[in-house]
């Protein structure tokens, strides 16, 4: 068929327009943003000063925003862990055969369709209330005065309080992927494996497993960018000041670009900017990881 | 036909300038409440009272702190028509005010001061170098208030107005079977900066927080010991250290099982379903401190303001409304149905939960502002809230407190 350059250009450039518009001018002014000293996201560039890798080095140098980094990388990485593994579990155990398939998967699935503000409120007004919250009592009723006595959302708990109540809600996300992943195993796989002898544990860790790279990558990548925008819970957690335990570089970034915080304070959108190229940095750097260690096999079936 | 057409089009064109005569001007308003708050209720009763009377249309959105934080100022750099807007008196004088219009004439025109609080004024000018650019309304003081019953139970004849008699009250409150101090972690950190802003005054603290001058300032340890003294003789609420806000302020506080809580006036409002109509509100401004330089004639003070866009087309019509808003009638309203304190001095009777606030506020002659500048370093707020909660959970000593705000300045 003859290419019609008149119409791919027709066809391309409104397209062509919008993405620049929307996706690279955006970042291409934020990452020329980073270099400058800007006081508001909105001020005309003749406001700016450049300052070169000035915004970045007060980064670095700042213990807070270490901290919110610190505290990213814990809730990507034991978080990551923990959904990880429960996702993939409920995802196996769902397409085992069991009855009630449709049902378990919508409890699974529920947390994700309520607003996060309600499930933050639940857990901290609810679980974790240090009087009369369902721990305290759950753990008094058992017995144990130790831990019913613990508070939850004291500093050094509170990270975990918060990672944990989390974590619960994301694992329905991502073992919906999974499950989809494994769907399309064709079932032939695990009968001739059965007829072969193979065990339920081997047919996971010889077929499941192996053939749901892609899968895995996928969740990886999901994960890493919604942790790198974890801001609601942290918000959540710590209603009016920021807290050690539950900062995140975006709040840092929103503290620093909008000033929202009880006290009036400079603004800086460049400092702001510079948090966003980091943050930005990290999952293409994390992509770039996954894509070296987990390989796609390129098998078709 | 043609004709036809064309005289059709003119007629057109009349009516629409007719109508628009008779619709009059119209004014955007950003406000920073919800409309299901009580003073988003009030406004837009005041604004249709507006409108009736002047025949102007009011385009009232209602933006919520966080609309108005993030958007005010993108909204205004890209060209939004937005005529008056309000906020944090602060916020507003500080980092808006390149949009904000100089509203001396027209507040002199309008007799405005007359009737208006002339320490909320002073300040208002104060902020932007001397001229008025925004009208105070919705004051707050900011202050311990208490539970007089608790206070009547336990024998305390007249609340504390100094660090001693503070002691004093709660070992009374404690005997009588109620925690004496209570606070969540978004308000906790306050009590700190006005200690030591009683020590040594709000430049004191910003220099601290500001230069992290926490081992080299006497007064931080001194405030520290203070903290931690109330710690040991159980006069801080057991769970002072992990309660996260509302917590404790709608838990202990307004259930009746706490005494005190340093928080601004707008804390009965706020509670106000909680604590029922029986409650008895008290109000005494933080204590004067042994060797301080301030007393209780210093505190945080101050309240929301109303501005208008420099750009604005119907600055006059804006100032009117803010009149409008701002006294007599719905100045009362506002007040009464948010249980705030009024802006219009001709309005002397306020909230009866409200009640003892006004002393305070009648006597305050300093003031500082927020948290009298503990949250001035944006980089230090979480260190210092973190470690203050420790010390007051008893988790810290002074020395390990102070010693923990230095390493972390550093």
């Amino acid at each position: 068929m003859k290419l019609n350059r008149t119409m791919v250009v027709v066809f391309l450039t409104p397209a062509l327009l919008l993405f620049f518009a929307i996706f690279v001018y955006p970042i291409a002014r934020t990452v020329v943003m980073s270099l400058f000293s800007v006081e508001n996201v909105t001020s005309s560039m003749n406001e700016w000063t450049f300052t070169g890798l000035k915004n970045y080095r007060d980064l670095v140098q700042t213990s807070l925003f270490r901290q919110s980094m610190w505290n990213i990388f814990r809730i990507w990485l034991v978080g990551g862990l923990v959904v990880m593994s429960f996702a993939l579990l409920f995802a196996v155990i769902l397409n085992s055969g069991i009855r009630f398939k449709r049902f378990f998967r919508a409890v699974i699935y529920l947390p994700n369709i309520i607003s996060a503000v309600a499930l933050a409120t639940m857990w901290l007004q609810y679980v974790y209330a240090p009087r009369w919250g369902f721990l305290t009592n759950l753990f008094s009723w058992l017995g144990l005065e130790g831990l019913a006595a613990t508070q939850w959302t004291a500093a050094g708990n509170k990270f975990w309080a918060l990672t944990f109540a989390y974590c619960f809600g994301m694992v329905g996300y991502h073992m919906l992927i999974f499950s989809s992943g494994i769907e399309k195993i064709p079932h032939e796989f695990y009968e001739a494996s059965s007829i072969d002898g193979a065990s339920k544990p081997r047919q996971f860790t010889q077929i499941t497993l192996p053939l749901l790279k892609g899968v895995i990558k996928t969740n990886i990548t999901m994960w890493t960018i919604t942790s790198v925008g974890f801001f609601v819970w942290s918000q959540l957690f710590s209603t009016v000041t920021t807290d050690l335990d539950t900062i995140t570089p975006m709040v840092y970034l929103y503290l620093q670009v909008f000033s929202t915080g009880n006290t009036v304070m400079t603004r800086e959108a460049g400092l702001g900017a510079a948090v966003g190229v980091t943050l930005g940095l990290c999952v293409v750097l994390i992509f770039v990881l996954t894509n070296l260690f987990i390989r796609d096999d390129e098998l078709e079936y | 036909m043609k004709k036809i057409i064309a005289m059709l089009l003119l007629a057109a064109l009349l009516l629409t300038g007719v109508s628009a005569l008779a619709e009059g001007k119209t004014i955007v308003y950003w406000t920073m409440w919800e409309s299901t708050e009580p003073q988003g209720q009030v406004i837009k009763e005041a604004v249709a009272a507006y409108e009736a009377e002047s025949g102007n249309t009011v385009d009232l959105q209602f933006k919520g702190r966080t609309g108005m934080r993030e958007g005010l100022q993108p909204a205004l750099d890209a060209g939004t028509v937005i005529d008056l807007f309000d906020e944090d008196m602060d916020r507003v004088n500080v980092s808006w005010v390149d949009y904000l219009l100089d509203i001396e004439e027209m507040a002199k025109a309008a007799n405005y001061e007359e009737t208006a609080n002339a320490g909320l004024i002073g300040a208002a000018r104060e902020i932007t170098g001397g001229t008025l650019k925004s009208i105070p309304y919705q004051p707050f003081v900011f202050a311990f208030f208490y539970n007089i019953d608790i206070f009547n139970e336990a024998g305390i004849e007249a609340p504390p107005a100094t660090w001693d008699e503070l002691l004093e009250a709660c070992e009374k409150i404690k005997a009588a079977g109620y925690v004496p101090i209570t606070s969540d972690d978004a308000y906790i950190i306050t009590n700190l900066g006005y200690h030591m802003a009683r020590l040594i005054g709000e430049e004191g603290v910003r220099r601290v927080v500001d230069n992290g001058e926490w081992a080299e300032e006497p007064a931080v340890l001194k405030a520290a010991e203070a903290y931690a003294d109330l710690a040991e003789k159980g006069y801080l609420s057991p769970t002072i250290a992990s309660s996260v806000w509302p917590t404790n302020q709608n838990g202990e506080f307004a259930m009746g099982e706490s005494a005190i809580y340093l928080n601004g006036s707008w804390l009965p409002n706020e509670v106000k379903e909680m604590t029922g109509p029986d409650f008895n509100w008290g109000c005494f401004s933080y204590p004067a401190v042994e060797g301080g330089i301030h007393g209780v004639e210093a505190a945080n003070f101050g309240s929301q303001v109303l501005a208008i866009n420099k750009d604005s087309q119907v600055a006059q019509e804006a100032f009117d409304l803010i009149v409008k808003l701002t006294k007599g009638e719905f100045d009362a309203k506002l007040s009464i149905e948010s249980v705030g304190i009024p802006a219009d001095a001709n309005n002397t009777e306020w909230p009866a939960m409200l009640a003892s606030a006004k002393s305070v506020m009648d006597n305050l002659s300093v003031r500082y502002s927020w948290a009298a500048g503990i949250e001035n370093n944006i980089n230090m707020t979480a260190y210092i809230k973190q470690a203050f909660q420790q010390l007051c959970g008893g988790q810290l000593s002074p020395e390990q407190f102070v010693e923990t705000l230095e390493n972390a300045s550093n």
